[in-house]
Formats: structure tokens, sequence, C-alpha cells
């Protein structure tokens, strides 16, 4: 575990990740509360705090990264020789992504509440701190980060090539997602980047999941993320 | 003397040592493409060379040996247990099989210390291990900037970090200045001579032939020679009459 740590922060990647992550909020909060004339409504709060979520992309690579990473660098080859219980190493790197995915929502909160605020300021009004949807909002987005920051690693276990797995977790976002919910209808509301969406109460379709159902099917899919990606590791041939 | 790990397999392994490597009917196939079939050797303390044409299997034997490629029959077991079964694995087998296994963004040290970390060996082991190899001084610079020889230092280190039993070494020469190959060298012979198993990948006979106490030859996955050095004459031209090379 302490490794895994350790191969996180050495990586200049991580830290990259988290700067950017950080601009993305500053540039979503301000262009939301530029676009509104009610910015402390209650719509317009949820909608401004609920960028923490978007950073749930960041983690998703993180986790890419923690697994597929290793695979480009051929690191992974004294990770199992270290280690050649492979099913220990998966769940030290979930373990450590989903860590990472709480320290990616936290700070995008801290960023989103004070882009919030200076903002607010600037149209003379000022953030109401009371307010429970700011606080279920970044609760929600905190969620949604550590929720993809272990699929991530799933998906690097599952596709080792660091390229193609990075694209094919953006293409999924991105288009796939989009696709495969016009096949399933309704069943739409369960796939990943929709679940992440009602755990931050965006609006959009009326037949959101509730946060609590959305949340358990999000936490549903990154074990079987996991387990599928351990199951294949297992088995798998370094050479 | 006792060795850590040495409790690890004490008397419960028949007359097999914990510093035996023993194949047996090891075949691995990749789809249609046999690599390895039907290996059975043994190779105890001291340098054995394990020499055989590109395509002969030796890595694909050596990585089964080392639990990364799973054999599609037979075993190789190290003092009679599988890679993957030894408690303490860093403790008795050291490995150095690519020098391209690094990070480019972190520092020697920084690789040493998660081996160590992820391996359960203290971090102390890192200093030792840099001493060995002599990259302590350049052990805070990224690998980045490192040429080959210094890469393929910086694997033996790894190898070297759990004080081994077993040292297995895939083409440990490759880059090395004359200087660095007379170091290692000196290096495997003593490590032999003080009672542990080397097993040493190479394509360089005249090497082998100034360290090897012990010869196994692969051809076309099979085994085609297993001796003592001293059993072969001419090492090139045995080698090439047991490959089915041009001599």
């Amino acid at each position: 575990m302490r490794a895994e740590f350790r191969k996180l922060t050495t990586a200049r990647s991580t830290w990259l990740l988290l700067g950017i992550a950080q601009l993305i909020v500053v540039a979503g909060v301000s262009g939301l509360m530029l676009r509104r004339d009610d910015p402390a409504s209650d719509a317009a709060q949820r909608g401004a705090i609920a960028h923490v979520g978007l950073v749930a992309l960041f983690g998703l690579l993180i986790g890419i990264l923690t697994v597929a990473g290793e695979y480009r660098h051929r690191t992974i080859t004294d990770t199992f020789l270290a280690r050649p219980r492979r099913s220990s190493v998966i769940l030290s790197k979930a373990v450590i992504s989903a860590a990472a995915g709480v320290v990616f929502g936290l700070l995008a909160s801290v960023t989103a509440l004070v882009a919030d605020a200076v903002w607010l300021a600037a149209k003379g009004s000022s953030i109401d701190l009371a307010n429970g949807v700011l606080w279920k909002t970044v609760a929600g987005g905190i969620g949604w980060n550590v929720a993809f920051a272990v699929i991530g690693v799933g998906v690097g276990a599952l596709i080792t090539n660091l390229s193609a797995a990075v694209a094919s977790a953006l293409a999924w976002i991105a288009l796939v997602e989009g696709v495969v919910g016009e096949l399933v209808g309704g069943g739409a509301r369960w796939l990943p980047f929709a679940l992440g969406q009602a755990l931050v109460g965006l609006p959009g379709a009326a037949d959101r999941p509730p946060v609590w159902q959305a949340g358990l099917v999000l936490t549903a899919y990154a074990m079987i993320f996991v387990l599928a990606g351990n199951a294949v590791t297992g088995r798998r041939d370094i050479t | 003397m006792p060795r850590p790990g040495d409790s690890l397999v004490s008397g419960n392994r028949d007359s097999q040592r914990m510093t035996d490597v023993v194949l047996q009917g090891l075949t691995k196939k990749f789809g249609a493409v046999s690599a390895v079939r039907n290996l059975t050797c043994t190779m105890t303390p001291g340098v054995t060379g394990f020499l055989g044409p590109n395509g002969a299997g030796k890595t694909t034997t050596l990585r089964m040996l080392l639990g990364l490629v799973r054999p599609t029959a037979g075993t190789a077991t190290v003092g009679g247990r599988r890679y993957a079964d030894l408690p303490q694995p860093r403790r008795v087998v050291g490995a150095l099989l690519d020098a391209t296994g690094f990070h480019p963004g972190r520092t020697a040290r920084q690789h040493l210390l998660i081996s160590a970390e992820q391996s359960g060996l203290p971090a102390a082991r890192v200093a030792v291990a840099l001493e060995q190899v002599d990259l302590t001084k350049d052990a805070d610079r990224r690998v980045r900037g490192y040429s080959l020889g210094m890469r393929q230092r910086l694997g033996l280190a790894t190898a070297l970090l759990g004080d081994p039993e077993v040292l297995v070494l895939d083409e440990p020469g490759n880059g090395l200045d004359p200087a660095g190959l007379a170091w290692l060298r000196g290096l495997l012979r003593d490590f032999g001579a003080d009672g542990r198993t080397v097993i040493v990948s190479s394509h360089v006979l005249a090497e082998v032939q100034q360290i090897a106490d012990h010869v196994v030859i692969l051809g076309e996955g099979t085994l085609r020679h297993d001796g003592p050095l001293a059993g072969l004459p001419g090492l090139e031209a045995e080698f090439l009459r047991l490959t089915g090379g041009v001599a």
C-alpha cells in the first residue's frame, strides 16, 4: 500500500491532472455564474458546485494510470515479482485510487466553493454555507470521483495498453454512453456517467434515480470492473 | 552461515536445498507456437550459463520460473516451491529481466524504495544496493537521463535488494562497458562461490565461459545440453553444433 502511494505521488502526471482539474472547475463555475442572472438560487448553486463531479474524469484517468501506466513503463514486472499474488496488487491499487478520488473530490470542492463565493461577491450577493444543497452536491461530487477512480483501476487492468484504455474511457464518456443510451432507452439512466450526474443532482431527465440508488449502482459498477480486471490480471502472461 | 529465508523451507523439502532451481516438464505454448517444450533440469549453487539462440525459449523459461508467465504444463520451483508460493520471494530470488522496466520520471532511489516497500524489505536495503552497483552518486537523478549501462546497474540493484539466495539474470551484460563487464563478472563469481545459485542467460559465450560452472543450452524450446562447463571442450563449437547453427 505504501509502495502504491509512493508510485502515485512520484508520478508527475498525478500532480498535472490535479492542477488541470482545478482550472476546469474554476472555468466551469465561472461560465455558469456569468450566464445566470439568479446566481444565488438553489439551481444555480447546485449547477456550480456540480462541477466537482466532472473532476471524476480525472479520477478515472488516475485509476487507469495506476495499472495501465505500470504496463506502459514495464514496471509491472517488478510489481508482480515483489507481489506474485496479483489480487493483492489490484486491491491495493483500488484502495489507493479511491483515496485519490477523495483527494481530487475534496480539492475540487474547495476550489468550486471559493470560485462560487468570489462570483457571488462580485455580483453583490454572498455564499450561503448553511444551504444544504451545497453540501449534498459536494458529497455527491466526491462520491462520483471515488467511484470513477475505482472503475479506472478495473479499466486499466482490462485494457493494459495505456493509450487504448484512456481512449476507450474518454470515448465512452463523450460518445458511446450516449449511443448506448439511445439503444437501451429508459435504461440509459443506469449507465455510469448518468449515475454520476444523478449523484450531484444535476437537472436533466425527470426520471433520474434518487441519489442513494445512483450511489448503490455506481458502487456495483466499480466492484464489477475491479473483479473483472482482477480475474483477467491473474491469468495474464507478463512477457 | 544462516541467511535470510533459510528457516522458510528448512528441512521439510526432502533433499532439495532452498537454492535448488528445478524445472520439471516445463512447457509453454503461445497459441500454436511451442516456446518451451517439456524442459526438465536442475540448477544448483554456482553459476549456470543459460544459453540458446534467439527464440530458443530462454526468456520464457525464466519468466515461468518467476511466476510471470503461466506454464502450459510442468512446474518450475525454487527450493521446492513455486515462486508465487514463496512467503518472501524477493529474499529468495533476485531477478533482472529487462533494463527498461523503469518509470523515466522517477529517480533510482525512488525506484528502489518502491521496490523495497512492495517486497516487504527494509528501506535501509536501498542504500546498500545502490552502493553495490556503484550508483550512489547518481541515485537522485531521474532515470530518463540514464545510459543503458546505468539502467542495467539499476536493474541489478533491484535484483540484489533482498540479498537473495538465487539470482536470475537475463542478459545482464547488455550495455555495460568493459569495466562494468569486469565488475559484473566478479560479482557473479563471488555469488556463485558463496553457495548461491546464479542463472545467467547470455549470447556472449566468451563472457559465460569466464564465469560459468555449469551450462544449460536450449534450442527451439527443448533442452540440448545440461552439464558442467568443463565437459564442453570448445563452448562456441559445441553451442553451434547443439543448436543447429553453422560452425
